[in-house]
């Protein structure tokens, strides 16, 4: 089977932010895929709270916006070597294909930038945390208004 | 011997799509589809960077997840969201306003929701918006006539926000046969025809 994505136009981001505590393991996970369809998870078992998963197929338009907001961001030329490990406090992951590029980024929580002011490679933490705010944004907006949700 | 390895790979094959009833059906349709299109747009790569990759975290990949109208199968048309439907609006001037939208798109029918997001860097917009009428007509002619129309010196494009199937990367491909209550074996046989 030719597969028409193996070039430069092939797209595919996930993010994910979670930790595993008292209750449960609560998470937030968001996956674009060169298809275009959305996926979208949010599980807390906080008050007993269920699992939010959605999806949905968002259009090339949506899909070119997100290449820009990535490309704008300059994330694909970062690294997180330097980064904080992911911890007892939480993890994020964030993995982008684009351009034949594969990025698959580990780190912990970062709760605010006066975090990142402290660390190894405050440029690149600060690029990833702005793009992981545009990036929610775009997704609640998208989840929230598809399915008439309050998705956090 | 290669021949060992081939068929264990094909057993690993039927598991994995047996198991995933949702998206067996999408690996029929063109390049971009499904687990299949995740999996090779990643093996497609030409280079790796990051963490990531030295422990692969384990998923949970046989969740469900609720969906509005969606057909993995065969259109990529527009599909209505729960209340309305939903464009999506780009290449906008950092400093547009909301009301600078609403003026706009009122004048196809009342808008129902607006969302306008800030870049969180900077303070300005990002550049997209997503604007929902109730009626497909409203949406419809809003699109037609203010895609491309100026606002604030820059040319505005509008297009639907939410496709009733895949789309993408893969574009046309094969339409896939939604088939639902096919057994497992027929299911895996069609699907690893390529």
């Amino acid at each position: 089977m030719a597969t028409k994505d193996s070039g430069a136009d092939a797209f595919y981001l996930r993010y994910y932010i979670g930790h595993r505590g008292i209750f449960g393991h609560e998470f937030l996970e968001f996956e674009f895929r060169p298809d275009g369809k959305l996926r979208y998870a949010n599980n807390s078992n906080y008050k007993n709270d269920t699992m939010i998963r959605k999806e949905a197929y968002v259009s090339p338009a949506v899909m070119a916006e997100l290449r820009r907001i990535v490309t704008e961001s300059e994330i694909m030329q970062e690294d997180d070597q330097q980064w904080p490990m992911p911890d007892r406090v939480g993890r994020q992951e964030l993995e982008i294909v684009f351009n034949s590029e594969h990025i698959s980024f580990t780190t912990s929580k970062i709760g605010s930038l006066a975090e990142i002011t402290g660390t190894k490679d405050p440029d690149g933490l600060r690029t990833f945390y702005y793009l992981v705010q545009d990036l929610k944004c775009l997704v609640f907006s998208l989840i929230g208004l598809h399915f008439k949700i309050r998705p956090i | 011997s290669t021949d060992r390895i081939a068929s264990m790979a094909d057993t690993r094959d039927i598991i994995r799509i047996t198991e995933d009833t949702e998206d067996d059906f999408e690996q029929v349709v063109g390049g971009g589809g499904g687990d299949e299109g995740v999996r090779l747009i990643k093996e497609s790569a030409k280079s790796r960077k990051g963490r990531g990759f030295e422990s692969e975290q384990d998923r949970d990949d046989t969740m469900e997840f609720d969906a509005v109208g969606i057909d993995d199968g065969d259109t990529a048309g527009p599909q209505r969201s729960v209340e309305g439907w939903i464009l999506f609006v780009r290449n906008l001037h950092e400093e547009t306003t909301e009301d600078d939208l609403m003026d706009k798109f009122n004048e196809y029918g009342e808008v129902k929701s607006l969302h306008l997001n800030l870049n969180r860097r900077t303070g300005y917009i990002k550049g997209y918006a997503l604007v929902e009428f109730e009626h497909y007509k409203e949406a419809s002619t809003a699109q037609n006539k203010l895609n491309g129309a100026d606002l604030n010196g820059q040319r505005m494009q509008v297009d639907w926000g939410f496709t009733r199937g895949p789309s993408g990367g893969g574009g046309g491909g094969r339409k896939s046969r939604r088939q639902r209550d096919t057994k497992p074996q027929q299911r895996s046989e069609r699907s690893r025809s390529r």
